[in-house]
C-alpha cells in the first residue's frame, strides 16, 4: 500500500511539472527578423536526490547515484548514470539484501523547442543499463499452510550469490528545468527491460541495482529518478530565431 | 498510462501468495478394495491422528480427519532440516465410532470395536524456491527401502499392503500411495 502511495504521487509530480514547463511556450509568435543568441554547450553533472533523501527514510535502503549529460548537437545529448545501491527486502518467508553498482549509458532527444537561450529538457532518451552485485539471503521460513504440526521451519543461515550481472535497456521520459543559472532540476520515470541476468542457484533476483525491483510477470521494471545537475559550460554555439514582428 | 497501470496491478499480484500457488505439498493416500483392486473404497469411519515421538496423538482435541467416511486422506507431513530423513507418524483408526459404543447395562460394548493401524512415513525433505512472495516450499522424497512401514506389533490389522505410485511429494494433485483394505 506504501508503495502504491509513493507510486501515485511519483505519477502526479511528473504530470505537473509537465505541465508548468509546456506554459511557457506560445509567446515567440508576433515578430520578425532574425535574432541570434548564444547557446550554451556543455557537460551537465548531477546527481540523485531521490536516491540519498529515500536512504534517511528507509532503513532498507541505501543508494546514490550520480548521472550527467553531454550535449552534442541542439536536440541531443549523450548521458549516463553510475550508481550503488543497498536494498533489503523482507517479508514473513523470504529476507534477502541486495547490494552492487550499475552503470547506464544512453542518448537523450530534447522535444522541447526553448525560449531564448535556455537549455530546458523535455526528454525521451534510451539507456543500456548493467549491474554487478550480490544477494544475500538472510533466512527464509518454508511456507506451509498446514499447520497441524505446529511447527516452521526457519533457515537462519545466511547465503551469499556473488558476482551476479544484469544487463538492461531503458526507455526514459522526463523533464530538466533550469532553477537557477546552470542549475538544474530533473524528473524522470524509466521503463526498463532485462535482457539477461544471472540467476543465483535454486533463488532468483528480486531486486537488481539500477535496475530496481524485478517482477513474476516478466522482464520488465519501472524506476523514478529526481536529479539536481549543475552544468559546466564548455563552448557557446549560436542560435540563429526566426522572430516575426506584429504585422500592422 | 496502461502500462504503468499495468505495473501498479502486477506489483500488488506479485507480493501475495495466492492461494491456487502449490507450496509445501501433503502426502496424499487412496483406499483402494483389497478384493478388487481397481476400485476405490471407502474406509468406515475413519479418524488420523499424528503422533507425537512418544506415540501419543500430538493434538487429541483436533485430529487430522475426525470420523469420516472416505476414500481419500491427505497427511501433512514433519520437517525440520533439509535433506535429513524424517519421519512421522500417523494413527489411522477404522470405526472410531465403535470406540463410544455402550451395551444395555451401559460398559463398553464388546462385540464391537474400532481398529488402529499405526503408519511410519520414512522421507526427506527438499527446499524449492517458489516465488518472492511465497518463499521456499518443502517437497519431500520418499525413503527408497522404507516409505510406509506399519507397526509390526499390531496383530489386528486392517491396511492390508501398501503400493507406492510416486516416490516424490511435490504437488497435491495425485496420490502417492495406494492402501489396500
Amino acid at each position: 500500500m506504501q508503495h502504491r502511495l509513493t507510486f501515485f504521487i511519483n505519477v502526479l509530480v511528473v504530470m505537473l511539472f509537465s505541465l508548468a514547463s509546456q506554459a511557457q511556450t506560445g509567446d515567440t509568435e508576433k515578430q520578425t527578423d532574425t535574432l541570434v543568441f548564444k547557446e550554451k554547450y556543455g557537460l551537465r553533472l548531477g546527481g540523485d536526490f531521490g536516491k540519498i533523501a529515500r536512504s534517511f527514510i528507509d532503513e532498507d535502503y541505501t543508494g546514490f547515484e550520480i548521472n550527467g549529460d553531454y550535449r552534442l548537437t541542439k536536440k541531443l545529448y549523450i548521458a549516463g548514470e553510475l550508481g550503488t545501491e543497498e536494498r533489503r527486502i523482507a517479508s514473513d518467508f523470504i529476507d534477502v539484501t541486495t547490494n552492487g553498482s550499475y552503470f547506464k549509458a544512453g542518448i537523450d532527444y530534447n522535444t522541447y523547442t526553448n525560449w531564448l537561450d535556455m537549455q530546458n529538457m523535455v526528454y525521451t532518451g534510451f539507456r543500456v543499463g548493467v549491474s554487478t552485485f550480490s544477494q544475500t539471503q538472510n533466512q527464509f521460513t518454508i511456507y506451509d499452510i498446514n499447520q497441524y504440526w505446529g511447527e516452521s521451519f526457519t533457515d537462519l543461515t545466511p547465503r551469499e550469490f556473488k558476482g551476479l550481472t544484469a544487463i538492461w535497456t531503458e526507455l526514459i521520459i522526463g523533464l530538466k528545468a533550469e532553477l537557477f543559472t546552470n542549475l538544474y532540476a530533473g524528473l524522470n520515470i524509466q521503463i526498463k527491460a532485462m535482457i539477461s541476468q544471472d540467476q543465483p542457484v535454486r533463488f532468483e533476483n528480486l531486486y537488481v541495482p539500477g535496475f530496481n525491483r524485478t517482477f513474476d510477470s516478466g522482464r520488465f521494471g519501472l524506476g523514478f529518478g529526481y536529479t539536481i545537475s549543475y552544468l559546466i559550460p564548455i563552448y557557446k554555439k549560436d542560435k540563429k530565431v526566426a522572430v516575426k514582428k506584429e504585422d500592422n | 498510462m496502461t502500462l504503468i497501470a499495468l505495473f501498479t496491478w502486477s506489483c500488488e499480484r506479485d507480493d501475495i501468495c495466492a492461494e491456487a500457488t502449490p507450496t509445501t505439498p501433503r502426502l496424499i493416500i487412496r483406499f483402494y478394495d483389497i478384493n478388487n483392486p481397481e476400485d476405490f473404497k471407502d474406509v468406515r469411519q475413519l479418524e488420523i491422528d499424528g503422533l507425537d515421538d512418544d506415540g501419543n496423538p500430538f493434538d487429541m482435541e483436533n485430529p487430522i480427519l475426525v470420523r469420516t467416511d472416505t476414500d481419500s486422506i491427505n497427511l501433512p507431513l514433519r520437517f525440520q532440516a533439509e535433506n535429513e530423513i524424517t519421519t512421522t507418524r500417523f494413527r489411522l483408526t477404522k470405526d472410531a465410532d465403535f470406540e463410544d459404543d455402550i451395551d444395555d447395562d451401559g460398559n463398553d460394548d464388546l462385540t464391537t470395536a474400532s481398529n488402529d493401524d499405526i503408519i511410519t512415513i520414512r522421507y526427506t525433505p527438499e527446499f524449492v524456491y517458489v516465488s518472492r512472495a511465497c518463499g521456499y516450499k518443502s517437497i519431500f522424497n520418499l525413503d527408497i527401502d522404507d516409505p510406509v512401514t506399519r507397526d509390526p506389533d499390531d496383530i489386528d490389522i486392517w491396511t492390508t499392503s501398501f503400493e507406492i505410485i510416486n516416490f516424490t511429494i511435490e504437488n497435491e494433485n495425485a496420490a502417492q500411495i495406494n492402501i489396500f483394505h
